[in-house]
């Protein structure tokens, strides 16, 4: 076993929402061509079938108001355009956002993406650890039911907002670790409570003590007493704090995307700030969905979920299997045994490989349990601790220092 | 080692007066299911369809989530019902149905009895 997996103890996840990877880390590939980002070149049609150009010029706020939709009809547009016969182009993205307020010049705003330097920490974390060029949203809506797939491996036939039904066998990751033998830990931390979480009909109702703050997150790296498993959320809200004013770090459209860089660089500095957790914990972060925003890899087909959603239920006339990914999502492996600028190769390129949100339970049992009961996707989901090949831990890790 | 500077606070975007977004409504609402199982005292005095801002939804989320806190700490938390997992539970009840006598009450065993022996 690699060193990095013999020293593992926990395992980190931070789930952001809503963009996708081209609008996030497109821009890196003229730093590194490995990087299956934006050329420049890529385009989508608008209402008069005038070729629209990705462009570097997307701003932290203001810019994709009103919020791209990212239901089930709108990604299927976004995905499939409408063609006849049906092919996935990636080529309905202009034309979706067109829906929204019917304004041409606007709807060319979701094809913009930002340079590398205006995302320091992410871009930072993309080009010093781990990057995949092929992590998927899991299915190809909104929130509720992509996030089912991180803390179930699956949605149990959900493709909406709306609350879901928990069906045996199946099991959350943090109920199968707390109630496995030996008992393992995980916790789920919210931002505070006028954030909470998006996990609160099944989870939160019933187990309320499988969540802590991001107050308790911090505390917890401090004392090293971070349980095995973490799933952190961000703050969904802007809203009024005892320190002042608390802004929303999630990134969904339209919130600012620099407070959520700043979240991101306060998860990472919790983690390496003490040494002994620093070397024994992998981070994941990852962003639960696109958001409607361009991205210009095709989501690859899959295994069967084992649910099916029906055409009432999609909104597009048509059942959907779950046998298809959603659209692609940045993804960043961040560890002291993964090496500088590993970029993980998408399922397009010779001998790469997909991952979806069922990675992430898939990934938590392999390592900590070995098996459990698993949706049909959690069980041929790729697994991505492999990534820490690692002999020796490094020591050149970046540092993110407040101003 | 590479050192990186952590962008500013962008205090300027602070604004609880935004407009709820889809995500936070489906938030709300999927807490409102949850306050309805509440015990009358527990329950927030805000209505959720009076909520426009995120600012409101914040007050009406945090309302929630320590009241929900609460019932658990004081072991009430049993007398929070299920909802979501109805559907779940649904078969399970029958199952039990046929193997007992009808009539026997939710409300006498969730409540009267286990909070006795807490």
């Amino acid at each position: 076993m690699p060193a990095g997996l013999d020293n593992l103890k926990h395992i980190v996840v931070l789930m952001m929402e809503n963009r996708s990877f081209d609008h996030m880390l497109g821009g890196l590939k003229a730093q590194d061509p490995r990087i299956d980002g934006l050329t420049g070149n890529e385009t989508n049609p608008d209402i008069n079938n005038v070729a629209v150009r990705v462009q570097p010029q997307a701003l932290y706020q203001s810019q994709l108001d009103p919020d791209p939709d990212h239901h089930f009809p709108a990604v299927d547009l976004q995905i499939f355009n409408n063609s006849n016969p049906r092919v996935a182009n990636m080529q309905g993205f202009v034309k979706s956002y067109f829906n929204q307020l019917r304004d041409s010049n606007h709807s060319q705003k979701i094809m913009y993406y930002f340079k590398p330097d205006k995302l320091s920490i992410l871009s930072t974390l993309a080009r010093e650890f781990a990057v995949f060029n092929g992590w998927f949203s899991s299915i190809p809506g909104p929130t509720i039911c992509n996030r089912a797939f991180a803390h179930y491996g699956t949605s149990f036939g959900q493709v909406s907002m709306d609350v879901f039904v928990i069906k045996p066998p199946y099991k959350s990751i943090y109920e199968r670790m707390v109630n496995a033998t030996p008992k393992h830990s995980a916790k789920i931390y919210y931002y505070d409570d006028a954030s909470s979480t998006m996990e609160i009909v099944n989870l939160f109702q019933h187990q309320p003590e499988l969540f802590g703050t991001y107050e308790q997150f911090i505390s917890d790296c401090e004392n090293g007493s971070l349980p095995e498993y973490s799933f952190i959320e961000p703050n969904y809200n802007d809203h009024p704090g005892d320190s002042g004013a608390i802004i929303a770090s999630d990134q969904h459209p339209d919130h600012h995307v620099q407070e959520g860089e700043r979240f991101i660089a306060s998860v990472y500095n919790a983690i390496r700030d003490n040494p002994s957790l620093w070397r024994t914990t992998a981070l994941l972060v990852v962003y639960d969905e696109h958001g409607g925003i361009y991205d210009h890899v095709v989501p690859p087909a899959c295994t069967p979920d084992g649910f099916s959603a029906s055409a009432n239920d999609t909104g597009t006339g048509m059942e959907f299997k779950f046998d298809r990914l959603g659209v692609r999502v940045p993804a960043i492996l961040v560890s002291p045994w993964v090496p500088k600028g590993t970029v993980v190769k998408g399922p397009y390129e010779p001998g790469g490989r997909t991952f979806e949100h069922a990675s992430i339970p898939a990934t938590v049992t392999k390592f900590f349990l070995g098996d459990a009961q698993r949706s049909p996707r959690e069980k041929q989901a790729d697994t991505f601790l492999d990534l820490l090949t690692l002999d020796t831990m490094r020591t050149d890790a970046p540092e993110f220092e407040e101003q | 080692m590479t050192v990186i500077p952590i962008p500013k606070k962008p205090r300027a975007a602070f604004n609880p007066n935004r407009p709820v977004s889809s995500l936070l409504k489906t938030q709300v609402l999927h807490l409102r299911e949850v306050e309805k199982l509440f015990p009358p005292a527990y329950r927030p005095e805000i209505y959720i369809n009076t909520i426009k801002t995120e600012g409101e939804a914040a007050e009406y989320i945090r309302s929630v989530t320590q009241a929900l806190h609460r019932l658990h700490r004081e072991g009430a938390g049993e007398r929070v019902g299920p909802i979501a997992a109805a559907a779940e539970r649904k078969p399970a009840r029958k199952t039990r149905q046929k193997s007992k006598p009808k009539p026997k009450s939710k409300k006498l065993s969730k409540t009267g009895k286990k909070k006795k022996r807490s």
